[in-house]
């Protein structure tokens, strides 16, 4: 039983301390946020072809949820190491991808659909925009 | 035709070759030439008075809208005159005549400040595409005293008509024609190059909206005259690598 405990009590230790590592990485975090970006674009697409507002709702939500980290100063510490010095242009980007989403609601709430699906089509350019600056394309 | 009529016609005709800004719209000459004829416009400083082509700053980028409300263009007094007559290419193929730089020096040019790439531009907030002054260094290209799109690293040739030098974009920068007057004062009139205006009011349409009110505002032509500022006081931050 003692063992058993303890076994319990090392292995709750060791997942925690992984757990604390795993935050601590902002790479990591990052790639999560574009991981969820990536669904919350897949989101609002399937929405928009579906005639489906909630879901473009939906998706704006899940995507902008995902920017804080890009329009802080925290993105230099996410960036590969040779492209730090562009973090303004990552920044740029976030708040290109806000200013987008944030329409595409506006749009949404006005019946406008042709200009929601038109920020559809900018956030997936900022997206690339990004990719090419960033990963070196 | 009468002979009044006749030469009705014919004084229109001397006073256009005259005066190209007295031209509007698109002229496709048998050279390839591709020119668009706006409204003739004064650039003037915040407070209204003239620039005198001779008063300008050597190497500093200046702003001024045109020939839309919204579209912005740089104005800059190179270091050394400028190139004659160079050939240029827009992206679908067509060739123009790039004449130069106006001014005593021959040294003052204008370019549409909107990336032929993806469209950067200076906005109140930022500005990733400008001059960067020979003194300078730039990771776009190996050397300086070019027009820098900080975006995806477009560099142009600021003397040359800003033909591309290196990094994604297609084709030259439009450049803004410009006219100088004998009392050293400057006038923007036309367009040269294939713009890609109505993309990017469509593009950036939430932004135009942000900072000019709506998509009519931004659209409307400049006309009379055009305010002429530094890119430092246009732009809260100027973003150069």
């Amino acid at each position: 039983m003692k063992k058993a405990l303890a076994a319990l009590v090392v292995g709750t230790l060791l997942a925690g301390s992984l757990n604390a590592a795993e935050k601590k990485d902002p790479r990591l975090e990052l790639m999560q946020d574009m991981r969820t970006m990536m669904d919350a674009m897949e989101q609002i697409q399937r929405g928009g072809l579906y005639s489906s507002t909630d879901e473009m709702k939906a998706g704006v939500k899940k995507l902008q949820g995902t920017l804080k980290s890009l329009e802080s100063e925290e993105v230099k510490t996410i960036l590969p190491k040779d492209q730090v010095y562009a973090y303004k242009f990552a920044q740029k980007t976030a708040q290109m991808l806000r200013m987008y989403s944030d329409d595409m609601i506006v749009s949404i709430e006005a019946g406008r659909m042709d200009n929601a699906l038109d920020d559809y089509t900018q956030l997936l350019k900022q997206c690339t925009s990004c990719h090419i600056r960033i990963r070196n394309w | 035709m009468d002979r009044r009529n006749f030469l009705k016609v014919v004084a229109g005709a001397t006073v256009i070759a005259a005066s190209p800004s007295l031209i509007r719209g698109n002229l496709y000459a048998a050279d390839g030439t591709l020119y668009k004829a706006y409204e003739k416009t004064q650039l003037v400083d915040a407070a209204g008075k003239p620039i005198k082509a001779s008063a300008l700053e050597k190497e500093v980028t200046y702003i001024f809208n045109y020939p839309h409300a919204s579209t912005p263009c740089m104005l800059i007094n190179l270091p050394k005159p400028t190139t004659k007559d160079v050939e240029l290419t827009s992206e679908g193929g067509e060739k123009y005549v790039w004449k130069s730089g106006v001014g005593k020096e021959r040294s003052v040019v204008a370019y549409v400040a909107i990336c032929t790439h993806q469209m950067t531009h200076p906005t109140p907030n930022d500005s990733f595409i400008a001059y960067v002054p020979t003194a300078k260094k730039t990771m776009a290209y190996e050397k300086s005293g070019i027009i820098v799109c900080s975006s995806h690293l477009s560099a142009f040739d600021a003397g040359a008509g800003a033909k591309v030098l290196g990094g994604a974009a297609t084709q030259p920068l439009n450049s803004v024609v410009l006219e100088h007057a004998a009392d050293d004062t400057l006038w923007a009139v036309g367009i040269l190059g294939s713009d890609k205006f109505q993309d990017y009011f469509k593009s950036f349409r939430p932004e135009l909206k942000e900072f000019y009110g709506g998509p009519a505002e931004a659209k409307k032509l400049v006309s009379i005259s055009a305010k002429t500022v530094k890119l430092t006081e246009y732009s809260k931050e100027i973003i150069q690598y």
